[in-house]
Parts: structure tokens; sequence; C-alpha cells
């Protein structure tokens, strides 16, 4: 998506504010948001869904001013509406299916710079898993021992020795998870822009 | 979020595109203003992602998720850097399965016994000893027991009753009578040469009875080992019973031989005791 526009510093301002009377949670919730909406517009299979994102804060911000006094409820459900008449108004994306035979997988690189690929997302992974504490990495890796059916049962029985119930499980792994995923993700964006 | 509103089978659909809009909007919204609804749709997604990549999805279901989290290089990149955490952690327990295949024996009983790693040595040490002194006590009876067979098929072949009648090289006979023990009469004497290697004894059986078959048993006196014959046969007048043992076996004392008939039942009949001394 073109754009020409970025968030003006007082409507950036109006926006924080708008979320959160404190600053510092504003900030959280207007990164949450944006990854959110970004989110939903894959989920709706949208082209360019980082910029439809910012087209979304974009139209907030022209408004913000007015917002603040006239509108009831949470602020985060106007962003969503705004992201939903982006969705009307965008086109589904062009299907692109790739099967995960053709992906460019780490374990089977088929060319020299897939192969530096993978290794360089084996590298990332390596110094991301540094990152963590010992009893994360530990999680991380019982979590993930077993496969399909047997995963279950082995889940369940991790989520009994921790003293907790599967669900609570499920989201202390997703949340180290997602860390490691950015971690990973920045490593990998360093490494390339590195390498132009 | 209400959990009864959303079940993990609509959340699933949801993620794979296969939701009308009124309930993709409802949950859409959750995810954008409840912290709980928005961990419980990501961690679906994480699940379903990880089905994804153990290929346990349907056809269909691959498809759409495919079309949903495959079709950009950002997508893509997303699922490899999943996958390389999967595979280390795989790989991470493989490594730790086979380094500790030995010792999880170890590891299963302190944990089920809810040991101190400061007593399992010890216990470990203790339990390893036993071990070699239940092989050494195993072997020396193996030993033991593979030298007694020697011996009896030894004695079964010395005793049959076509070498009876051969005349080998080194033999020595003994003739004895029963009541020796009781010190009825004189004591027979063997007297061992240097090139003696068997020595036959002749058996006198002084009953009346006769038997198709003898039991005999050799003890050395003052010993509790005993030597058990293989069946005998007495000679064509009946009256002697003819043994033969190795002379090594023998060695300087005072012996003593039980000999019982054996009915054609196997019924034991009586017995007569004969004694002997081993000199030279």
């Amino acid at each position: 998506m073109v754009r020409d526009s970025a968030i003006p510093p007082e409507s950036f301002d109006e926006i924080l504010a708008w979320l959160n009377a404190d600053r510092d949670v504003a900030a959280n919730l207007y990164v949450q948001l944006r990854d959110d909406l970004t989110k939903i517009f894959n989920w709706n299979r949208c082209s360019d869904p980082e910029g439809l994102t910012d087209e979304a804060f974009d139209r907030v911000a022209r408004k913000v001013h007015e917002l603040r006094k006239t509108f009831e409820g949470d602020p985060r459900l106007f962003f969503y509406g705004v992201a939903r008449n982006l969705i009307r108004e965008n086109p589904k994306k062009v299907k692109t299916q790739v099967s995960l035979e053709n992906m460019d997988l780490p374990a089977n690189p088929v060319s020299e710079t897939e192969a530096e690929n993978a290794n360089l997302l084996e590298e990332c992974l390596h110094t991301c898993l540094q990152k963590l504490s010992g009893d994360k990495r530990e999680l991380i890796l019982n979590y993930y021992a077993k496969e399909k059916q047997a995963k279950i049962r082995h889940r369940t029985e991790m989520a009994q020795r921790l003293g907790t119930s599967v669900e609570t499980l499920r989201v202390r792994v997703y949340r180290i998870r997602a860390t490691l995923e950015q971690c990973i993700e920045r490593c990998l964006d360093r490494a390339s822009r590195g390498k132009q | 979020m209400k959990e009864e509103t959303v079940t993990d089978a609509a959340l699933r659909q949801f993620l794979l595109g296969d939701v009308d809009d009124e309930e993709r909007q409802r949950i859409e919204s959750l995810f954008v203003t409840d912290a709980q609804a928005r961990e419980r749709i990501l961690t679906a997604e994480q699940d379903l992602v990880e089905d994804y990549l153990e290929d346990s999805l349907t056809a269909a279901d691959k498809e759409r998720f495919l079309d949903l989290y495959g079709s950009t290089s950002a997508q893509r990149q997303k699922l490899r850097i999943t996958k390389s955490i999967k595979d280390w952690a795989a790989g991470e327990q493989k490594a730790a399965a086979a380094g500790s295949s030995v010792s999880s024996f170890w590891g299963r009983l302190t944990a089920r016994l809810g040991l101190k790693p400061m007593f399992v040595i010890p216990i470990a040490a203790t339990a390893l000893i036993a071990i070699v002194i239940a092989l050494v006590w195993l072997n020396s009876r193996t030993g033991e027991r593979n030298r007694q067979a020697a011996f009896n098929q030894e004695l079964a072949r010395l005793n049959e009753p076509e070498r009876l009648r051969e005349t080998p090289a080194g033999l020595i006979l003994l003739t004895l009578r029963p009541g020796s023990v009781r010190g009825v009469g004189a004591q027979q004497e063997l007297v061992k040469a240097a090139d003696t290697q068997i020595v036959e004894l002749r058996l006198v059986w002084n009953q009346k009875e006769h038997y198709p078959g003898y039991r005999a048993i050799i003890r050395r006196v003052g010993s509790n080992e005993s030597l058990t014959l293989p069946p005998l046969h007495a000679d064509n007048d009946g009256n002697t019973i003819r043994l033969r043992i190795s002379a090594h076996v023998l060695t300087r004392g005072v012996y003593q031989v039980e000999l019982s008939g054996t009915g054609a039942d196997g019924s034991t009949g009586p017995t007569e005791e004969y004694q002997f001394t081993v000199s030279g």
C-alpha cells in the first residue's frame, strides 16, 4: 500500500492519552494494538497487512481530537472498526499458496543462499536461546519434546508436575515462544541488513 | 472472554477462515479488547501451526492453513522459525535420551524412591559390588557345575560295559569285600603308582539276592563330598560288581563305598559297605 502520511506528534500523544491515562501503559497498548490489527488483516487475507495497519492508525489520528470527546467505550474497538472498513475496501490478496514441500525449509536447503539462511536461522536460534533463562529454555524444550498423540499426554503430565493446568502451560509457553520468535526475527533482520 | 461462547473448535475454524462474518467480528473484537481472549486465540493459533508442522491437518485444513499462513515470505519465515524451535527441542531430547539410557534406570529409581544424589553414589557402588560378587559366585558355580559334568561324563565312559572288558594301560585293581568299615577283616589298601591312571574296584556282593542294577556311592571319610557312580551291573557270576574311576580323584585317605541293589521297578535293595585306604 502506498502511503504518504505519518502520524503528527501531537496526534500520536492524543492517541496514547486516549488509550490510557498512564503513558507507559498506553505505549504498551499502542504497540499491542498495532500487532493485533496486523494479525487481523492477515487473518482476512489482506495484502500488505503492515501498510493497512499504518493506514488505520493514520485515519484514527486524523479524528482523534474529536473522538476523545465523542466516542464512548473501549477506544481499541474504534480502531478495529476502522480496520474492518479497510478490509472491506481492500481486495483480497492473490492466492499464492506454497506447500510445505515447496517451502525452503532449513532441513532441506537446496541452494547456497538457502543453506546460508538455514545456518543463519540456526545461529540466531542459539543466540536467542542463550538469552532465555534456564527455566524457560527447559520449559520450551520439554513442551516440544513429543509430537502428535504423544504430546497430549506428555503435556498433561507436564502441567501436573508444574502444578498448573494445561491451558496455563500453553499460555506460558506461548509467551516464551513469542519472545523467542521476536528475538530470532530481529536477529535475522540485523543479519540481512548487515549483508546489504 | 466467555469461555462457553467460543470453543476450541470454533477458534480453529476462525483461524482457518471458516466462519461467517458475524462470528468473525465477534472473535476479532474480543481479540483486541480482552487480554485473556487474545492469549487464548494466539495459543490456539500456536497449536494449529504445530499441527501443520507435524503434518496432522486434514488435506482441506492444510490448504486453508497455507492460504492464510504460508502465502507470503514473512509468513513462511515465521513458520521456519517455529519449525527450527521444534526441531531444536526434538534434537535436544533425542541427544539427552541417548546420553542417559544407562543412567535412566537410576534416574527413575531415585525419582521413585525420592533419593537425594548424595545417597545415590554409595547405593550404586554397593549395588555394583554386589553384582560383581554375584557374578564371581555364579561364575565359580558354573565352573564347578562344568567340572562336575565333565567328571560324570568321564565316569560314565569309564564304566561302559564294553570298556570294562578292556584293560587299558595304567589300570590297577582292588577287590573289596563288604564289612570292612566295621573292622571285620583287614582294610584293603590301594597304593597308587606314578603311572596309575585308572583304579578298578571289584566289589564282592555277598547278598543272596541279585539285582539287575547296582548303585555305588564313594565317600572320603572325613569329607562331605561324595561320588555317585553311574548305574552298574554285576559280572556274569552275579557276585562281583566292577567300577572304575580315574586315579587322580583318589587322594591319600580312607574311603568308604556303599553299594545298593536296584530293582527293575527302581526300588532299592539291601546295601553293602566297603572301605579302603589310598596311599602312595
